[in-house]
């Protein structure tokens, strides 16, 4: 990904948004008794389009958002995004992925990645009160949903970061036929 | 030219990881500093327009979500389901925003409320945290309207947490679920007293800790904050205010201390309107 000042100033308000987005709508919504969390795929597209470094700093941008925006502890969510967007990346480097199928399965099992890498962080800096075993069927939904968003989140942002991308896939062109006594 | 490139975008990466880890490190159980505090101000006047905007879209997931939980339900259950459906998604927003204002205007009229010193004040939420480890709601009042730190916050139904931290316009509420909360309650009737605290991954359940009592606790029972006073602390949380309903009450012999588990009479997964007890004595 080319970053011009153009290109920064429309991934800072797709990160601005998408987190407005997660913490005034997706966070409040429920189904099957399960909030969706929409910020892991996002970073995952960033990471799938833009490569590992994109991916990484996207990660760290969005988690810190994420957490000034409700005034929690500044980091935690900063620091599992980092993983999942260079985790993102550098699949896309060495694979060669692409096509939003890919990007959705991605999404998906990233996310769940994801929320176990959230669950670790506050495991690690101690929990007091009992954990319960729904926490299971949480990651799951929310993986699930993952792949419902990243579908759409990796075609509109392919379109809003199409002049940026290096390698923008192309249709391929029938060519025309050659006439001969014209 | 190739182990330039690799050697800057590993010392990117440690400089964000090492960055997280700092910040986790300031701010982890400490008092929200002036950047949280800014950084809270800013979004939240965005946050208001972004859910009054998409109020809408919520209604209509929480209409589909309802009617595939619904699904499950015994017959009589699937005729007021059928009857609901019959309303328009608009205007079922507008019952359930009005049903819930009634609910805030008995909780004020109750006894509970009607003798204290506590000012109720009416907010709505505007943010919601998106995982279940921090169970975190924003409300548009703050500092200005006369909110602190540590106000007791109620909805129609009963206790859904407290204010963590407050700004000018907006404050953080912690909700029952989140995992640093605890609320000295008694169950009722009997009054044997614990701590209620979450059961994390689960919205439905809290979990009551108390010191072995003699008396029998069944499902059903009625579970209020306690509200004690000794010298110059008290309870942050006024007296009988309605936590939830025992729904398991497992009798162990050998253990010191017995746990129930309770579901909260508020739906902390759908807070729309709640109220900001202010003024409490401290």
């Amino acid at each position: 990904m080319i970053v011009t000042p153009k290109i920064f100033a429309r991934l800072a308000a797709i990160g601005l948004l998408a987190v407005l987005l997660q913490i005034c709508f997706f966070s409040r919504v429920t189904v099957f008794d399960v909030s969706p969390d929409g910020l892991p795929a996002l970073v995952v597209v960033f990471g799938l389009l833009g490569g590992a470094m994109t991916g990484a700093v996207a990660g760290f941008a969005v988690g810190l958002l994420l957490d000034g925006s409700l005034v929690e502890s500044l980091g935690g969510s900063s620091l599992v995004l980092i993983g999942i967007g260079y985790l993102a990346g550098t699949l896309r480097e060495r694979l060669t992925l692409r096509g939003p199928l890919v990007a959705a399965l991605l999404c998906m099992g990233l996310t769940v990645a994801a929320e176990l890498g959230f669950a670790l962080v506050q495991l690690t800096l101690g929990v007091d009160a009992p954990v319960s075993l729904l926490l299971v069927r949480d990651v799951v939904l929310k993986g699930i949903f993952a792949f419902f968003l990243g579908w759409p989140i990796y075609v509109v942002l392919c379109r809003l970061l199409r002049p940026a991308l290096v390698e923008e896939p192309r249709l391929t062109r029938r060519r025309q036929p050659t006439v001969l006594g014209t | 030219m190739y182990r330039k490139q690799v050697r800057r975008r590993r010392a990117v990466l440690t400089l964000l990881i090492v960055g997280s880890f700092l910040l986790l490190t300031l701010t982890y159980g400490q008092a929200p500093s002036g950047v949280q505090q800014g950084m809270g101000a800013a979004f939240a006047p965005l946050a208001d327009v972004a859910d009054r905007a998409l109020k809408p879209a919520r209604d209509l997931v929480g209409w589909f979500d309802e009617t595939f939980e619904a699904r499950g339900e015994n017959s009589r259950l699937r005729e007021e389901l059928a009857a609901a459906r019959k309303q328009a998604v608009a205007g079922q927003a507008a019952l359930n925003e009005n049903a819930q204002l009634r609910k805030l205007v008995e909780l004020d009229r109750s006894p509970v409320l009607a003798y204290s010193t506590f000012e109720p004040l009416t907010a709505r939420v505007i943010t919601r945290s998106p995982n279940v480890w921090h169970s975190a709601i924003t409300v548009d009042v703050g500092r200005d309207d006369g909110v602190r730190v540590d106000d007791p916050v109620v909805s129609g139904d009963g206790l859904v947490g407290r204010v963590a931290s407050v700004q000018g316009g907006s404050a953080q509420v912690t909700l029952l679920t989140d995992h640093t909360s605890g609320v000295t309650a008694q169950v009722l009737p009997g009054g044997a007293e614990g701590v209620v605290r979450p059961d994390v991954g689960d919205p439905e359940d809290l979990v009551l800790d108390f010191i072995k009592s003699a008396r029998n606790i069944g499902a059903g029972q009625a579970v209020v904050t306690s509200g004690w006073r000794a010298s110059e602390v008290s309870s942050l949380y006024p007296a009988h205010l309605p936590i939830g309903e025992v729904t398991e009450a497992p009798i162990v012999d050998q253990e010191a201390s017995q746990q129930v588990h309770l579901r909260p009479y508020a739906d902390l997964a759908n807070l729309d309107l709640v109220q900001i007890l202010t003024g409490g004595a401290r």
